[in-house]
């Protein structure tokens, strides 16, 4: 680490974590697909963006569970807590015919106090619009999915989707922050017993 | 200048009386606070859930707001829609909330009601839906003329939000 910088013009924060569990009751095996995305203040100064678990099966007993154990390990720079990142996680496996198919979509934003965080990522497929699609699809092998999953971390575009919720991803993000309190940003309530001393008046 | 950041998810409903819902969300902030960056409203998804009573929406919020002032705090404005199976919307509540006043990660849940009419309106809303909806949407967040209405309870809505504020201190501003 570089020494006490008094006027910093960025913070950044680092995640680590990993992609520990998921559950889903309707399917047998699962590979993920992780990926971190970002407004345009931000920049990623170390670790992985991007990358693909290992191939997983359900356990069999009454727990139900795909282990991934998966680590996750970003640092970011910025200027501006606008686009915070957030982690997209996609999930693919194969259905009764061996072929491959999207199983979920998700995304959260990685938290932003330092600390430990366990998030629950709910998953959702999109869904076909008529009930013949709906069949041709399952006969073909075809089921629809999104062009590009960062759409899940936006909001525009989304008001026409129909998607089906089916199944949780859990995720555990150390967060680690520097600088964020020289910049001004308070990303926890202040303590409001002691009164700071040279205050300006009135806003 | 002061600022606040609110990041974070709509993330879902739950307790409603049928699945397939979407959210049509929106942010109002008084005369004081300036938008700089960010979406104040938008639609989220129609979610369907297949194993649970709960419908995850996981729309993103990330709006950054300037603030001379603190009245007008921003509030946040749901209205739940349900879409049936043939494609048609019917209103399911509305509710509201305000974002909260302290930096840090808040679970919310907002509750939400819906307007009921007279008897025979209820009679066919049971037969073909539908409900009465608000001529003015700035009634959904105002207490001005809310003694004229007649309402029932409806389910709750989600959200999980993350709130960063910015030289609140130097102001003397405590929160």
């Amino acid at each position: 680490m570089t020494g006490v910088n008094p006027n910093p013009a960025v913070f950044l924060v680092m995640a680590n974590g990993q992609i520990k569990t998921a559950e889903f009751p309707d399917c047998d095996e699962l590979y993920c697909r992780f990926m971190f995305v970002h407004g345009q203040d931000w920049v990623v100064t170390s670790g992985l963006e991007e990358g693909i678990s290992q191939f997983t099966h359900k356990s069999h007993d009454e727990r139900q569970l795909f282990v991934w154990n998966f680590p996750l390990n970003v640092t970011y720079k910025s200027t501006n807590p606008y686009g915070w990142p957030q982690l997209v996680i996609s999930c693919y496996g194969p259905d009764a015919f061996g072929r491959e198919i999207v199983r979920g979509y998700g995304s959260v934003h990685i938290p932003i106090t330092p600390g430990k965080h366990e998030l629950d990522i709910p998953m959702y497929v999109p869904v076909s619009t008529s009930r013949f699609q709906k069949f041709t699809s399952w006969f073909m092998g075809r089921r629809p999915e999104f062009v590009d999953p960062k759409v899940v971390s936006q909001g525009e575009g989304r008001d026409v989707t129909r998607v089906r919720s089916q199944g949780h991803v859990k995720v555990c993000l150390n967060i680690v922050t520097r600088d964020m309190k020289k910049l001004g940003y308070d990303v926890t309530p202040s303590d409001v017993t002691s009164v700071p001393v040279g205050v300006n008046a009135g806003i | 200048m002061a600022e606040v950041h609110i990041i974070g998810q709509l993330v879902g409903a739950s307790e409603f009386p049928e699945h397939s819902l979407f959210c049509k969300w929106g942010i109002h902030a008084g005369g004081a606070w300036k938008l700089i960056a960010g979406l104040k409203e938008g639609q989220t998804q129609v979610d369907n859930p297949e194993n649970e009573e709960f419908a995850y929406w996981s729309h993103p919020i990330d709006v950054h707001y300037a603030a001379k002032g603190l009245q007008g705090w921003p509030r946040i404005h749901v209205q739940v829609w349900h879409q049936d199976s043939l494609g048609r919307s019917e209103l399911y509540g509305y509710g509201f909330v305000h974002v909260p006043t302290s930096p840090g990660t808040h679970k919310i849940e907002c509750v939400t009601w819906r307007p009921i009419g007279t008897m025979q309106e209820e009679l066919t809303q049971f037969f073909v839906g539908g409900c009465p909806q608000l001529k003015n949407a700035d009634l959904i967040y105002s207490g001005a003329d809310r003694y004229k209405l007649r309402t029932t309870a409806m389910g709750k809505v989600h959200l999980k939000l993350n709130l960063i504020f910015r030289n609140f201190d130097k102001y003397g501003v405590e929160c």
